[in-house]
């Protein structure tokens, strides 16, 4: 476990010593919500749109940006670094169990979600956003996105482990695209397409999608909170036990 | 058990016919084809070859980093691959690659690195403060990695492969791209490192420094050794053998086993030039 977390913040010093891309992650989100608000707010005006739950549209859509936020993965890039410069084996060289060289910088990378989910949250608040699940609502919301930063980063990581190259770590991160539209993004699911309603049904990020959803629109429901911190936990421990497997493996 | 030598000293190395396939998409690579080796406790032992002919895998092996395909490994009497965490607390590994973080401060990766090894958070600021002495860059311990020279990375990696006072340390190539001063500097830490009582394991192309450093050496070709014994040794069989007047160098040795003369390795020059 110390080494668990020594190894962790070892990450999160070389996060805080990268701010071009810490900040980004940061940034991006919000211009996605700005401008996604912007262009489809008027559709749906809080009085006559019931699924707002007599918020603004921007309500609606944060979840969606606090998960792009949590999709970018970089603590793959990073670890390609390691692996590229030799660091990597330095760390496989010592004493330390593998799960704790995954664990370390999955959990700089919780950290660095928690900062993160919570700045945008408080910089939507001003845009007459609030929290209708309330305090602990506000801290199931950060953790179950923490939750998502964590396998998001655990399948990239499982990619750079793989592929051991900076190109293709990058490409696998393009799975966000299907996995963070083919959600109900813009409408609640039961208003999609056929086609779409049945894609956004298979995804794992729909339920955490509304899940958040949830946390911020109405009081603590259980059923989507439980669904999407089910998803999240079922794939935290798998991508787990695949990164610990990978580096057992590792030659 | 390990196996001890006469004089009743535990073998700080010992690998039997060991093997290592690599499977790549261009068919297999048999980059090792059954080596044995012994070193003893205390020993400076040098492993030479030529670009490619399995040094690195050879450490890979014996440092954990690589499963082997076939054979067996000890180090300090501990199976490689039955218990590898019992063989790394006893190993200091420095690579070809100084493996560095390029993000963190000299000081910052080697008070990691002792802590990765079970010290606390005051012992591992008080053995890096040593470390960085030893290896002269207390000046330069709090600046970022990145700034280091060459020279100042390779001896960072030296500080940090020695943490935990390892009982063999492994180093590929310590001095590969260094000054001559800088050079000279490494050695001049290794005898005192050795000085110690710790058993070194190098590999080196530079056939000076074998003959300077080390009390016994073995070369590889192709996966295979070809010839081992002190740099005395080898050099008075090939003056037998081939009955030269004076005492050949340590370069005629190498040259003469891996079956390259000075005549066709300058044939080859010739035929890139052309
Ligand atoms: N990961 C790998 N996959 C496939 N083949 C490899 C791999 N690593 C090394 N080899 C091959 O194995 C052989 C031995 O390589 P190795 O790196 O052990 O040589 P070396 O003696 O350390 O050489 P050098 O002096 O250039 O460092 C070479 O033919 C090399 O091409
Ligand atoms: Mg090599």
């Amino acid at each position: 476990m110390t080494h668990a977390m020594v190894l962790g913040q070892r990450a999160l010093r070389e996060a805080w010593r990268t701010p071009e891309a810490l900040l980004p992650t940061l940034f991006i989100p919000l211009f996605f919500l700005v401008v996604n608000v912007g262009q489809a707010g008027k559709i749906f005006p809080t009085g006559s749109t019931p699924f707002l739950e007599g918020q603004n549209y921007a309500a609606f859509q944060l979840p969606s940006s606090i998960l792009l936020a949590a999709s970018f993965g970089s603590a793959a890039l990073y670890l390609v670094e390691d692996i590229e410069g030799g660091y990597f084996d330095k760390l496989r060289a010592a004493p330390v169990s593998r799960t704790a060289i995954v664990l370390g910088r999955l959990a700089a990378e919780a950290a660095k979600s928690v900062a993160i989910t919570t700045a945008i949250v408080l910089l939507a608040l001003p845009f007459g956003i609030s929290i209708a699940s309330g305090p602990i609502g506000f801290l199931l919301l950060i953790l179950l996105t923490a939750s998502w930063a964590v396998v998001f980063a655990g399948f990239m990581q499982l990619i750079a482990l793989k592929t051991r190259s900076a190109a293709a770590t990058n490409s696998g991160g393009l799975v966000f695209f299907p996995l963070l539209f083919l959600t109900p993004n813009f409408v609640p699911r039961d208003l999609l397409t056929r086609p779409m309603e049945i894609a956004s049904t298979y995804n794992p990020v729909t339920y955490i999608m509304e899940g958040l959803r949830s946390l911020i629109l109405e009081d603590l429901a259980w059923a989507p909170i439980g669904r999407g911190f089910a998803v999240v936990a079922v794939l935290g421990v798998l991508m787990v036990a695949l990164n610990v497997r990978t580096i057992r493996r590792y030659d | 058990m390990a196996r001890r030598t006469l004089a009743g000293m535990a073998l700080a190395v010992e690998a039997e016919q060991l093997v290592k396939h690599y499977s790549g998409r261009g068919g297999a690579v048999e980059a090792v084809r059954g080596v044995d080796l012994t070193v003893e406790a205390g020993e400076v032992f040098g492993f030479l070859g030529p670009n490619g002919a399995g040094k690195s895998t050879t450490v890979r092996m014996l440092t954990t980093l690589m499963s082997i395909t076939s054979g067996s490994a000890r180090v300090a009497g501990i199976d490689v691959a039955a218990d590898p965490d019992g063989a790394r607390r006893k190993i200091g590994v420095a690579l070809q690659e100084a493996g560095l973080d390029a993000r963190q401060t000299g000081r910052e990766l080697v008070i990691l690195q002792a802590r990765l090894f079970g010290s606390s958070r005051t012992q591992a600021a008080g053995r890096a403060q040593e470390l960085l002495e030893l290896v002269d860059l207390v000046e330069a311990a709090d600046r970022r990695i990145k700034g280091y020279s060459g020279g100042m990375k390779r001896r960072l990696d030296l500080a940090s492969a020695l943490v935990h006072e390892p009982e063999v340390l492994f180093l590929d190539e310590p001095t590969t791209g260094l000054d001559p001063a800088s050079r000279l500097t490494v050695w001049e830490e290794l005898r005192r490192i050795n000085g110690r009582g710790t058993t070194i394991f190098l590999t080196t192309q530079y056939l000076e420094e074998a003959d300077q450093l080390c009390d016994r050496l073995a070369i590889i070709d192709d996966g295979l050794i070809v010839r081992e014994g002190t740099p005395a040794d080898l050099k008075t069989e090939l003056r037998e053998r081939r009955g030269l007047a004076t005492e050949p160098t340590l370069d005629e040795v190498f040259l003469d086993v891996t079956g390259r003369t000075r005549e066709r390795t300058a044939g080859e020059v010739q035929e890139v030039q052309g």
